[in-house]
């Protein structure tokens, strides 16, 4: 009975309501739904092919080689298991292609024979094998590189053997900052690159034929403990992936931050088209009540009905995800390098089915507990039929799940609540806005008489004062779209901009110098007519203890919970650079604590160190509190005195962690230094040089490195404006319902003005001040709003001064007002063939 | 000052086609307060909603003044018709967004009248509101808001004042009252007054009743 009352009977009476219903929820879910597709494609890629990534079963890895002493421990558990194993060197270096004399930074990677264990190395002809020189196909097309040219690597000339056109140890290729090369490891030793305190990774790769996963953990566990060194890893497959994957991760919880804007803001609407039509259908569950249906079973009933429509919602979607991914997964493979599978897995369009029922359901429930409490009885007497009201407090399971989500989709609790707390300021400050406008409009304007400042602004000014919740609700969600576009569009302008190259910029970032080296270079540069700037000495070493306890090694398991304790894990487990300097270089600001003091440092007492703000907070830690390093063996006691912050966008050598000086100056080290900006000659003859007469030292050019880095946010802005350009199409839509509805609600009024005397053009005129007069200042309200969180976000983020993009603000801000004013138009236009005949009518 | 002549309206199309008003000759002198009564449904309303201009005629003239209302275009007749008629509804239809005293003043601003302020005054306190003229409709019990939309209607002064059952939403002693005021007010202005009502007792106040009737007049 109820079922075909509220299934049947219902939807064939309603079915406007029903389709408005269905197209709102579909529109709002579907970008959250489409991002998650997107990133289980990824993931799910980069799993499945999480070995071939790793190249082997099992892998233990540092950025320096093993000790003698490591290494036995590490056999003794080893050699009783039947095992193959191989080693890999990943090293950054130079690299000249000796028929153009061009010379650029590389990724080698030496390997030995068996490499790779799982996946394969496909050429562009012949077959790959671990006796020359391959090099990847990005590196050819840059370089026009033909096998059989050479290649000078540190002291040694190479000659091209193959071209690599798929590596499957490569995880998002558009992601890699420079090109990958094979060579043997025995040929790269003999190159003089592997030096102590070059940068590195050295990975020893175990393939075991008769493990069994579970045992692969036990195994890391037992070469955890005989390996007591933080800064040695031990990795299974799974975990290759997942580091792989982290560009992707973070990228997709940034975006799906945003389309939960478009999802809120639909179901501002939903909640709209519940409210009017819950009212519309309020006399009939007032007959249903009197022939023996009790509330909740009424309440049921809209319950099942609206989970039907929510199971419609999401079979049209994946009706809608397939054919849509399929049109876009090439592009999609190939901005990201990753080479997708063509068939969607459907799992990520249901794995947030429960929460997004939960939270859709959830706005439904204030108007569900009006119901309640409505006296059914007493509506079929009265003249206006109304219903029961609900209180704020109603709202307290969506708010708490809304918060929840946003944890959920940034898988971050502290994103989640940074998200939910700037909607929330949103929400109080357009509220707190709007009433103070309707206070102001009250007291200034409201007694100076309706023809103040004319007829139809006056009448269009009380409508202001008096209307309810609903204009806050769309003035809010207006506001909300507003500022999630310029808060996008301002952080693009803020970042580009810090990504352009200018004076302040140098051109070069030289690393890997050794000690002796250092005046030999700086004599070099002089020589060809060239300063180098920021020379900074760099020394490894390791973050033993804090205040005398010893700083444990976080095992880093796949399934961390958010992104913070990632972060937290890595970052304890990593050995850390330090370098010593008396004062702040021009990228540093002091931000807590006092500077090095200037007296000679007595040698009873520890260290002073200087540590950057955020990664302090990460790692817990105070000023005062004691640290021990151990700086390749040897135990340095600190105190930490200040904090930094650092604008690393700078490109100047900047470092975490800054040791007074005095303590460690005589420890192994490598020097970072730059060559500043100037003729695009004068740099590209110095590489070359330098190259050739430093064959270890690397160079990056920073041009490049920007470049690239914008391409990259590029891309992440086009994807995040695709999603914040969806939500506003869903704040126009849900804008134009509520004008309609307004409207329509006062198609009596407009009726009635009409008869008395109200022109239709006056009709309209008045229409488009009071609605366009409380959009348009939504969308000044909203630009402000995101050009303010635009900042705080350069600045906390990326250490950025203030600046204000006028362009972005302007036309952007042009082309959403004439939206909105068409979208008003087109609601109202019809507004003004309200008949007044009906005035006459009985109901 | 009205005369209606052979007025025709019917509503709907083919099969469907209801004949409402068959041909209705009336000629009303001015200060006359006529009592219009009939069946639900004889078409007392849509007579009602053509004489004050509100809906057009199929066929037929219905003059005003010496004005011929149903040839008036759209804006000529929004102006003569804010001019020359009051209307009191049945639903009151105040502004919701208006106070009491704003909704009289409403008519009277659109006609750019210079004492609009003292005329709209004046009228609350003739309809004894002077003390609710801040409140907004909302805040209005039924027979007050009426009140305010007599007052309202005969703001500016109109020739012709029309009221469908304008005592039909109150209950029947503040409906009495009501409909005492109008009358009073009505007399006071010599408007001519064209009253719908169901109401014998009522009908029975004004000089002339006439009974509507399968579309025409009996
Ligand atoms: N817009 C319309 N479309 C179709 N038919 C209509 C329309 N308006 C009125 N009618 C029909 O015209 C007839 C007369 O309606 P009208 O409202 O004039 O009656 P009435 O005498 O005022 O009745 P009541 O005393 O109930 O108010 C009715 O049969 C009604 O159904
Ligand atoms: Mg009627």
């Amino acid at each position: 009975m109820i079922f075909k009352l509220f299934l049947v009977k219902e939807i064939k009476k309603f079915p406007l309501f029903f389709l408005l219903l269905i197209f709102t929820l579909l529109l709002g879910t579907l970008g959250l739904t489409g991002i998650s597709v997107v990133s289980e494609q990824v993931k799910g890629k980069l799993e499945a092919n999480a070995r071939e990534l790793q190249t082997s079963d099992l892998a233990v890895s540092a950025r320096r080689d093993l000790l003698p002493g490591e290494l036995e421990a590490l056999n003794t558990i080893i050699s009783p298991i039947k095992h193959q194993t191989y080693k890999i060197v990943d090293i950054y270096s130079m690299v000249r292609h000796e028929k153009t004399s061009q010379t650029r930074l590389t990724e080698i990677r030496s390997v030995e024979q068996g490499f790779p264990f799982y996946g394969e190395i496909v050429l562009k002809a012949g077959l790959f094998q671990v006796d020359g020189l391959y090099i990847s196909n990005d590196l050819a097309e840059i370089w026009e590189v033909a096998v059989g040219d050479d290649l000078k690597i540190g002291d040694k000339v190479f000659r091209v053997k193959g071209i690599v056109t798929r590596d499957s140890s490569q995880g998002l290729r558009g992601f890699s900052l420079a090109p990958r090369i094979y060579l043997p490891l025995k040929d790269v030793e003999t190159t003089g690159l592997l030096r102590p305190g070059s940068t590195g990774s050295y990975a020893r790769h175990f393939m075991l034929p008769t493990f069994l996963q579970p045992d692969f953990e036990k195994l890391r566990d037992q070469l955890l403990k005989v390996l007591p060194d933080s800064a040695i890893k031990v990795t299974l497959p799974q975990e290759s992936s997942d580091q792989s994957g982290r560009v992707i991760g973070y990228l997709t919880d940034f975006m799906s931050l945003a389309a939960l804007i478009g999802l809120l803001l639909s179901l501002v609407g939903i909640f709209y088209l519940y409210q009017s039509n819950l009212l519309a259908r309020l006399r009939d569950f007032c007959l249903f009540h009197l022939m023996g249906l009790d509330k909740k079973h009424i309440i049921l009933g809209l319950i099942l009905q609206f989970s039907i429509v929510f199971l419609i919602v999401f079979t049209l979607q994946a009706f809608l995800i397939v054919p849509g991914y399929k049109l876009i997964y090439p592009i999609l493979s190939n901005s990201l390098g990753i080479d997708l599978s063509p068939e969607v897995n459907l799992k990520a369009v249901f794995s947030q089915l429960p929460f997004l029922y939960g939270l859709t359901l959830a706005i439904l429930i204030p108007l569900l507990l009006g119901l309640m409490r409505t006296s059914m009885g007493l509506q079929l007497k009265a003249p206006k039929i109304s219903m029961g009201q609900f209180r704020f407090y109603d709202f307290t399971p969506f708010i708490i799940l809304l918060w929840a989500f946003a944890a959920f989709i940034s898988h971050s609790i502290k994103m989640g609540s940074l998200f939910f707390g700037a909607l929330l300021i949103v929400f109080v400050l357009s509220t707190f806005l709007i009433k103070l406008i309707q206070w102001l409009l009250k007291k200034y304007v409201a007694n100076r008489g309706l023809l103040s400042p004319s007829i139809e602004a006056g009448v269009a000014i009380r409508n202001i004062i008096h209307s309810g919740h609903k204009l806050t609700l769309s003035f809010l969600s207006l506001t909300l779209s507003a500022t999630l576009i310029s808060l996008i569009l301002q952080l693009d302008s803020l970042i580009q901009k810090e990504f352009t190259l200018d004076e302040s910029k140098p051109s070069l970032f030289i690393f890997d110098i050794q000690e002796d080296q250092m005046q030999e270079l700086q004599n070099f540069a002089s020589q060809k007519g060239v300063k180098l700037e920021g020379v900074t000495p760099m020394i490894r070493a390791r973050l033993d203890k804090v205040n005398g306890k010893s700083f444990a090694r976080v095992d880093e398991p796949s399934n961390l919970r958010t992104r913070e304790d990632e972060v937290d894990a890595r970052m304890k487990n990593r050995g850390i650079n330090l370098t010593y300097r008396k004062d702040l270089s021009p990228a540093e600001t002091l931000v807590e604590g006092k500077p090095f003091p200037d007296e000679a440092p007595q040698n009873n007492r520890p260290a002073f160190v200087s540590m950057e703000k955020r990664y302090a907070q990460r790692l817990g830690l105070k000023i005062g509190d004691h640290v021990t390093f151990d700086i390749q063996g040897v135990e340095v006691e600190g105190l930490i005195r200040n904090f930094r912050e650092v604008k690393w966008t700078s490109f100047y050598p900047n470092f975490f962690v800054n040791v007074e000086p005095g303590f460690i100056d005589e420890a192994p080290k490598t020097y970072l230094a730059v060559l500043p900006q100037g003729k695009k000659e004068i740099k590209r003859y110095f590489q070359r040089e330098a190259v050739g007469k430093f064959p270890n030292i690397s160079f990056v050019d920073v041009e490049e490195l920007i470049q690239k880095l914008t391409s990259l946010f590029d891309k992440a802005r086009k994807a995040i404006g695709v999603i914040s350009w969806l939500s506003l199409a869903i704040g126009l839509v849900i804008l134009y319902g509520l004008s309609h509805d307004q409207v329509y609600r006062r198609y009596y009024d407009l009726a009635l003005m009409k008869t008395l005397g109200f022109s239709p053009g006056a009709l309209r005129k008045h229409l488009l001040i009071e609605f366009g007069f409380l959009f348009l200042l939504a969308l000044g309200v909203g630009f402000f709003l995101g050009w303010l969180m635009a900042i705080i976000i350069g600045r906390e983020v990326f250490k950025l001064g203030w600046s204000i993009n006028w362009s972005m603000i302007l036309y952007p801000g042009l082309l959403l007002s004439v939206l909105c004013l068409v979208t008003i138009l087109f609601s109202s236009w019809n507004a003004v063939k309200a008949k007044p005949r009906e005035l006459l009518s009985d109901s | 000052m009205m005369n209606i002549v052979n007025v025709k309206k019917s509503y709907g199309q083919g099969s469907s086609r209801v004949e409402v008003l068959k041909g209705i000759n009336l000629k009303i002198e001015s200060g006359e307060t006529l009592a219009l009564v009939g069946k639900s449904g004889s078409g007392k309303s849509t007579l009602l909603s053509l004489m004050a201009g509100l809906d057009q005629v199929d066929s037929g003239e219905i003059w005003i003044q010496e004005k011929c209302v149903n040839k008036l275009s759209e804006k000529e007749l929004t102006l003569f018709r804010a001019q020359n008629i009051g209307i009191v509804f049945q639903q009151f239809h105040l502004v919701s967004t208006l106070t009491a005293l704003e909704n009289v003043l409403l008519p009277l601003n659109i006609l750019k009248n210079p004492n609009a302020l003292d005329v709209a005054t004046k009228l609350i306190d003739q309809v004894g509101l002077s003390h609710r003229s801040h409140h907004l409709p909302s805040e209005l019990s039924g027979g007050e808001s009426q009140r305010v939309a007599i007052a309202r209607a005969l703001s500016t002064s109109p020739a012709i004042l029309f009221a469908d059952e304008p005592s039909g939403n109150l209950d029947e002693e503040t409906g009495a009252k009501v409909m005492d005021l109008l009358f009073e007010m009505v007399k006071q202005t010599k408007t001519t007054l064209i009253l719908v009502t169901h109401d014998m007792d009522l009908a029975k106040k004004c000089s002339r009743i006439i009974l509507l009737e399968h579309g025409s007049l009996a």
